[in-house]
């Protein structure tokens, strides 16, 4: 098998160009699945026969618990690929997807929240899943915070890559903390080796907006590296010539 | 510079600017000092969250006396010499960590059973308490060494590495707490215990090569 893909994902001029292509169709088949998974699941879908229609805010709270998670572990890899193949890519994409990781966190936790108060009839409990959410959404914050108050370049993109990794030993806490630990919060909705536990007419809406989810963050991310790697090469000719081109 | 070179001159660093030990320590009485006075200083309060006290106050103590660790090798140049003395950096960061550990946990541990005696410590977990101590504070000392070379170029930056290094210590105050109320309920917590020596060994491991890069990345 040939790396050269890989490693033209790390120059800058190949990778914007690439990007070009990628970004509006993944927005938008993100955004269709999106809205065909909301309207489904919060309109036609059959209501829960124990949580009633309370159950439906699950269209939004797992794709974006998942996000929040994937989005985590996609940081945790460049971050890693960054400290051990110096690629130059790896930090504008942690650059890129900090925030939005942050946001799916913050989604995650409102959206569990106002589920959790007609099932567990409680806003918040400190119980190991949102406890290891909430600190998830810390991690983000903590990443956000230090790239915006380091000045040096190199610096940020090498703090960033270290803080990236270090954050990853929270994902599987986060994944098995409903299998283990004693916890308020319901098992995992979705398995890769299991039959959803739901009638199809139920979790076919809710992949959908996961999917559709997954391609809404992947194409606003490629978006936002873009506008990244112009800020970062805006001495080169590449980009002047581009800019000259095609405008902002 | 040689390795025994390197460690004397960390103790006597620090013995020379004893005051920031002692404001760590400080520190430390008036975080514990806040909770009967801000709470309740009622023994049947105090005695079931002695232990979870202490840890909060000893966790923010041993972050003030860790965030500042580099900042003077790096403002006085000391880092640079580090680098090029051709000693392997990850190992001379692990001696700094384990010297600072030395000289600021020693003094916690002395001060613990007066602590345990004004909150009401039940005696028979006072021991475990100290094992805690013992087993869980070299990992807060690993981590917050990252945090402080992340952040050692900045002029303010202890907010910072407060934010980007508390949400790390989490697991560590989690399985100690656990460990002293184990003992409390009369339950085996050696697993807690070795739980916690085992997040103290891993961070051992990764904590110097990640400082490492970082003191390096700053450096340039």
């Amino acid at each position: 098998m040939s790396w050269a893909w890989f490693h033209k994902l790390g120059s800058p001029k190949w990778f914007f160009s690439w990007s070009k292509s990628w970004a509006l169709p993944l927005f938008c088949v993100g955004c269709v699945c999106l809205f065909v998974g909301l309207v489904w699941g919060l309109a036609f879908a059959p209501a829960d026969y124990q949580q009633g229609n309370s159950f439906r805010i699950i269209y939004i709270h797992v794709p974006v618990a998942m996000l929040a998670q994937s989005c985590y572990l996609a940081l945790g890899v460049a971050g890693f690929v960054f400290l051990v193949w110096q690629m130059k890519m790896a930090p504008v994409f942690i650059k890129s997807m900090a925030p939005v990781g942050a946001v799916m966190a913050l989604i995650a936790l409102v959206s569990g929240a106002i589920w959790g108060k007609p099932t567990w009839g409680t806003w918040w409990v400190w119980d190991a899943r949102l406890t290891s959410v909430l600190v998830l959404f810390l991690l983000y914050m903590g990443i956000i915070a230090l790239q915006n108050s380091l000045d040096d370049l190199v610096l940020v993109n090498k703090a960033a890559a270290v803080i990236s990794v270090l954050g990853l030993i929270n994902l599987p806490i986060i994944k098995y903390s409903v299998v283990l630990l004693e916890t308020l919060h319901q098992g995992p909705t979705f398995t890769l080796t299991k039959k959803p536990e739901m009638p199809p007419e139920m979790w076919l809406p809710l992949l959908f907006s996961v999917i559709g989810l997954y391609c809404f963050v992947a194409g606003l991310v490629l978006w936002r590296m873009q506008t990244e790697i112009l800020k970062r090469e805006h001495r080169s000719n590449w980009v002047k010539q581009e800019v000259m081109e095609h405008g902002l | 510079m040689t390795y025994s070179s390197f460690i004397r001159s960390e103790f006597l660093v620090l013995w020379r600017r004893k005051q920031d030990i002692f404001n760590a320590l400080l520190f430390f009485i008036i975080v514990v000092a806040l909770f009967p006075i801000g709470i309740n200083s009622s023994a049947e309060f105090l005695a079931p969250a002695a232990a979870g006290i202490v840890w909060c106050a000893v966790m923010l103590a041993i972050l003030m006396a860790v965030e500042g660790m580099f900042k003077e090798d790096y403002w006085d140049g000391s880092l640079e010499q580090w680098i090029v003395s051709g000693l392997s950096l990850p190992l001379l960061i692990l001696l700094k960590v384990i010297v600072q550990w030395l000289v600021v946990v020693a003094p916690l541990l002395v001060m613990m059973p007066l602590f345990s005696e004004m909150l009401y410590l039940p005696s028979l977990s006072f021991w475990v308490l100290i094992m805690t101590l013992l087993l869980g504070s070299p990992s807060l000392f690993f981590i917050g060494a990252v945090g402080a070379a992340l952040t050692m170029s900045i002029k303010q930056g202890a907010v910072l590495v407060m934010l980007l290094i508390l949400p790390f210590y989490l697991p560590v105050i989690i399985f100690s707490t656990l460990a002293v109320k184990a003992a409390e309920a009369g339950l085996p917590y050696s697993g807690l215990l070795a739980m916690l020596l085992a997040m103290s060994l891993l961070s051992l491991v990764i904590s110097p090569l990640m400082t490492a890069i970082a003191v390096k990345a700053s450096v340039n």
